[in-house]
């Protein structure tokens, strides 16, 4: 029992970062109804982007990290605006298609300039493991858990308690009204990707700090699909409870399942998972109720 | 005052809406624009309000003017911002996943500063309705509330010119007469209003002027009186005129007497 109580407990941690990641792919599915499928190649630049940062030049970590973070943002809006916004008002599904292409093209971006190899990656935070009776949390998972619920939070305020965020839900419900109405979605849509693009970084940084950081790590990002699609599409809390569920899924996946001899059962559990809740509710867990007027 | 000058839409670069249309809008008038579907009138105020590119259009002649500046091409934030000429579209534009209040606050977002709350209770003062609804999802407020909410959305940029899209569109005649009076009332505190209505009684009762669109053309101009008295007027868009049924065989298709250029 206590066992699995650790267990959960590290899953919850790391799935507030999955959590991270899910919401970066929610406010852009809700701004223009497309999936972002290059998360995990921002998730890797992001974090390349700090690595150069912090390690090569040596900036301190306080510094670096809001630097590191803002550059990333910088590389989302850029991509919006060569590759989103001239499809401003086509389907939602060109977009979708385009950020499908987009991935190969910065992955092997990331390759050019970094090459293939792994690049050791150590944070050195303050030691905050917390070892209560028989549990034991690990510092880095705790940090992780830290920042990705600050980041999530911070979101949050920003898209409910101030007028861009006002802005940026209107946009999210229709662009054309929105436009009508003397919001510039063009520029606020670049806005979304910008903001997106930062919270993937963060959740990179700290997904690269468990182990290592190389470009293959991409596809944790891919993480985000199980996460957005049991929380629903167009949630944001739906997000947060999807990102815990696949992050508790997993730990359990890997602690209790993976010893039977199913190596590698871990990453295919949160799927499996995913298949069940879309039997029940094929909108996700907490995807919209669309308000029907009778 | 807002000049069109001989202009030609064309959707995807095949399908041709606006055949050359040119009309002028006085300062401090309300001005009907009454057609059958599709005879593009929304088109029209899309054009003026710079959204035609975001349904792929193009305007490929003709001119757009406000005061004597050509409007056209330029964004529908900056012809908002600059010209004070505000669009809304048909169908009730709002937000529904919104609250009423923060509906009001996004349409307030091209010129944040401290007048938004007095500005509010301004919108408050026209629809007293609207007050009592400030905390919910406008998608759940009636279609009569959320067209007066589509409108004090508009008041909230600050229009010198107001384009309206069949704002009694699917309302009952009861509430459309209470919104062609606020319409009223708000040309007389000074703003311009363009009324596209397909309820062209209703609409020539409050205007000054109107004009008659066929496809892409204007096909008739004159004041409301002369519009409303009209019999091709009054047997197409009025639905009254001679007792005998006529045959749309027979319907008389203006050819525009004007020549412009």
């Amino acid at each position: 029992m206590l066992d699995l109580l650790q267990t959960l407990g590290s899953g919850v941690l790391v799935g507030l970062v999955y959590a991270l990641l899910g919401l970066c792919v929610v406010i852009i599915f809700k701004a223009s109804e497309a999936f972002n499928f290059a998360i995990g190649e921002f998730l890797v630049i992001g974090s390349f982007l700090f690595y150069v940062l912090f390690f090569d030049l040596h900036i301190p970590f306080i510094l670096a990290l809001p630097l590191g973070l803002l550059l990333a943002a910088a590389v989302g809006a850029l991509v919006e605006r060569v590759t989103i916004k001239p499809l401003l008002g086509r389907a939602p599904i060109s977009m979708t298609i385009v950020t499908l292409g987009l991935g190969f093209f910065l992955r092997a971006c990331v390759q050019l300039i970094w090459g293939s190899h792994t690049y050791s990656f150590f944070l050195d935070l303050p030691d905050i493991t917390v070892e209560v009776g028989d549990f034991l949390f690990l510092s880095d998972p705790i940090w992780a858990g830290i920042l990705a619920i600050l980041t999530f939070v911070l979101v949050i305020v920003f898209l409910f308690r101030t007028r861009w965020g006002l802005a940026i839900r209107a946009t999210s419900e229709d662009q054309a009204k929105a436009l009508a109405f003397g919001i510039n979605a063009r520029f606020i849509l670049l806005i979304v990707w910008a903001l997106s693009a930062l919270c993937i970084a963060v959740a990179g940084i700290m997904i690269s700090n468990f182990g290592a950081l190389q470009v293959g790590m991409g596809f944790v990002g891919l993480r985000a699909i199980p996460v957005v699609l049991i929380g629903g599409m167009d949630s944001i809390g739906g997000a947060l409870v999807g990102g815990i569920i696949v992050g508790m899924c997993e730990a359990v996946a890997g602690a209790y399942i993976e010893p039977l001899g199913l190596v590698g059962f871990k990453d295919v559990a949160p799927y499996i998972l995913l298949l069940l809740v879309l039997f029940i509710r094929p909108y996700g867990l907490f995807g919209t109720v669309r308000i029907e007027r009778v | 005052m807002l000049s069109i000058e001989n202009l030609r839409v064309v959707y995807h670069d095949v399908i041709s809406v606006l055949n050359g249309i040119s009309l002028n809008v006085q300062d401090g008038e309300i001005l009907v624009i009454i057609g059958a579907n599709g005879a593009g009138k929304t088109t029209l105020l899309r054009s003026v309000a710079g959204m035609i590119d975001f349904y792929d259009g193009d305007i490929i002649e003709g001119d757009i003017k406000m005061n004597g500046d050509s409007i056209k091409g330029l964004d529908a934030t900056d012809i908002m911002k600059r010209y004070g000429v505000t669009y809304v579209m048909e169908d009730r534009p709002i937000f529904w996943y919104l609250t009423v209040e923060e509906n009001l606050g996004a349409a307030a977002f091209s010129r944040w500063d401290s007048r938004v709350k007095p500005d509010m209770e301004k919108v408050y003062g026209y629809f007293p309705v609207l007050q009592k609804l400030k905390g919910r999802k406008a998608g759940y407020a009636s279609g009569g509330e959320q067209q007066m909410l589509a409108i004090g959305m508009a008041l909230m940029t600050n229009p010198k010119t107001l384009m309206l899209d069949e704002p009694s569109l699917g309302l009952a005649p009861i509430i459309t007469a209470e919104l062609f009076e606020i319409i009223r009332q708000l040309n007389a505190s000074g703003i311009t209003v363009v009324l596209v209505e397909q309820n062209a009684h209703a609409a020539l009762d409050i205007g000054n002027r109107g004009y008659v669109v066929e496809t892409g053309r204007i096909v008739l101009d004159g004041t409301a009186q002369e519009l409303l008295a009209n019999e091709d007027v009054r047997e197409f868009y009025l639905g009254s005129g001679k007792k005998e049924r006529k045959s749309y065989k027979d319907a008389k298709r203006y050819k525009r007497r004007k020549r412009w250029l």
